[in-house]
């Protein structure tokens, strides 16, 4: 599957032309993302998923290169479980192959919708789309699709750290289909069958505000533990 | 005279070994549970969550004494009514059993007043039991866990309750477990009433819940008129209270019913004692 849409991308291949080469783009966007050796920061999270029921809740989120993140809160937080590193990570291993599919306009924006394939079929990523602002080298939305988790779209907002690229606002919609409750232990005997094959929706979104960021303070390891 | 009665039979109940056997099996149990989550908890959350986590990541302190505490008050209130329909369903039948029953009706107090303080000394017993079980779920274990936010599994899905608003729904809860635990008790009574041993009534209650615990767990639409006029069904009302937001309207429905039972069945009882041949 993954051989066919690397053949069917490199005879796309001659016929786009832009300005930068598709290389360049996400080349500066991840020097850009490496430019952030670490970085700790307040997240305020609201989650609508439709099976959860949560208040909005704040935390703290720290990162350090290349793979090290943790979220401190005092209560339950819930965040996807990819979208914070992924994206960094898979185009760091720069084995992959990638073409831009469009211009499109995100969030006023104007971005290349970039697909980034990976070259062998071993690891967890699927295919990932990247709206990129060429401008600004950041990604604007992304998409991912992974092996078991499904596909998380993002969408993000810069502000003032937008120089490394690091959001000051992201909004993941995830897929909840796959969501199931264990019967033995959901089971409520005061709802009728009816009550029970109540619909709900598919998709969920989680917000999270980032603010007070701190970069390239130089985070101690013992964080991470 | 009612009082005076009343201490006399919550004394009686004192006195009855098996009365310790119900504490004593509580406390174990708790111990019990207290001793799996501290040894594997976090594989029995990882149950719960697994299909969540596929997607999400929870974080924060989440096996706290609080999740425990609610774990506990679910899988013991289904089998707590056994220690409480040990104790009560002796109550009149076991004065029969013995013979003490002409002697009690020799004392200057009416039937109706024997019954009501043999249900006012159940009641007592089946608070002690639920505050003995709150003291343990909570206190000891909020001491061993700490404390937290509470994730509650029900059939929409996870609720995610704040720790500060959490205190006031066990303190709610444990009214209305105890509420369907007097009715466990009252059920006991009534039963009592009719038999000439103790082995009886217990059997009984207990066969009775298990019925109508099936009757209620089966999601057959025939039996949904019927559900809601089952005690058993409102034997879980307690957990309403850790739904957001909370069914007021539901709880109150529960809790008409519940007392409801409550009045007939201590009534059935009171008429079948005020019949009841004692002189044979």
């Amino acid at each position: 599957m993954i051989k066919i849409a690397q053949l069917l991308l490199l005879l796309a291949l001659p016929l786009l032309s832009s300005a930068q080469s598709v290389d360049d783009i996400v080349s500066k966007v991840l020097t850009k993302l490496n430019s952030v050796k670490d970085y700790k920061v307040s997240a305020t999270i609201k989650a609508n998923i439709p099976m959860i029921k949560i208040l909005p809740n704040e935390a703290t989120i720290y990162f350090k290169q290349k793979d090290k993140f943790k979220v401190e809160s005092k209560g339950i937080t819930i965040l996807p479980k990819q979208g914070f590193t992924d994206i960094n990570n898979f185009l760091a291993k720069k084995d992959y192959i990638a073409v831009i599919n469009d211009t499109v306009t995100t969030g006023g924006v104007k971005t290349y919708l970039i697909s980034v394939i990976p070259n062998s079929a071993g690891g967890e990523m699927i295919l990932a789309k990247l709206w990129i602002d060429p401008e600004r080298s950041v990604i604007m939305k992304s998409q991912i699709t992974t092996k078991s988790n499904g596909t998380v779209t993002t969408s993000y907002t810069y502000g003032d750290q937008v120089k490394y690229g690091l959001p000051s606002k992201m909004v993941f919609e995830i897929d909840i289909k796959k969501f199931k409750l264990p019967k033995s232990v959901a089971s409520d005997i005061n709802k009728s069958s009816a009550e029970k094959k109540k619909k709900i929706g598919n998709k969920g979104t989680i917000n999270i505000t980032l603010t007070d960021y701190q970069v390239n303070k130089g985070l101690s390891d013992s964080i991470f533990k | 005279m009612l009082l005076k009665n009343t201490w006399n039979e919550f004394i009686k109940i004192l006195s009855k070994p098996r009365s310790y056997l119900g504490v004593g099996a509580l406390t174990l149990l708790i111990g019990i549970i207290i001793f799996a989550m501290k040894a594997d908890g976090k594989s029995i959350i990882s149950f719960v969550t697994a299909s969540f986590e596929q997607t999400l990541t929870f974080n924060g302190h989440i096996l706290n004494g609080y999740l425990i505490a609610f774990i506990i008050l679910q899988m013991l209130i289904v089998h707590v009514p056994l220690l409480v329909a040990l104790v009560t369903g002796d109550l009149i039948a076991g004065e029969a059993a013995m013979g003490t029953i002409r002697m009690l009706a020799t004392k200057p107090i009416s039937r109706t007043n024997i019954v009501l303080s043999k249900f006012i000394a159940g009641a007592a017993y089946t608070l002690f039991i639920i505050i003995w079980m709150g003291f343990l779920a909570l206190f000891v274990s909020t001491n061993l866990f700490g404390t937290g936010d509470v994730i509650v599994l029900n059939s929409d899905g996870l609720v995610i309750l704040p720790e500060a608003d959490v205190l006031w729904r066990f303190g709610a809860g444990f009214c209305v477990a105890f509420l369907s635990l007097l009715t466990v008790s009252s059920l006991s009574i009534c039963l009592s009433a009719f038999a000439e041993n103790s082995i009886g009534p217990i059997v009984a209650t207990m066969s009775v819940i298990i019925l109508f615990t099936i009757i209620g767990s089966l999601d057959v639409t025939v039996f949904d008129t019927i559900k809601p006029y089952l005690f058993t069904t409102h034997m879980v009302s307690w957990r309403s209270f850790f739904e957001d937001p909370v069914p007021w309207s539901t709880i109150r429905q529960s809790v008409i019913i519940l007392v409801a039972h409550n009045v007939v069945l201590v009534a059935i009882a009171i008429v079948r004692f005020n019949k009841k041949d004692i002189t044979s």
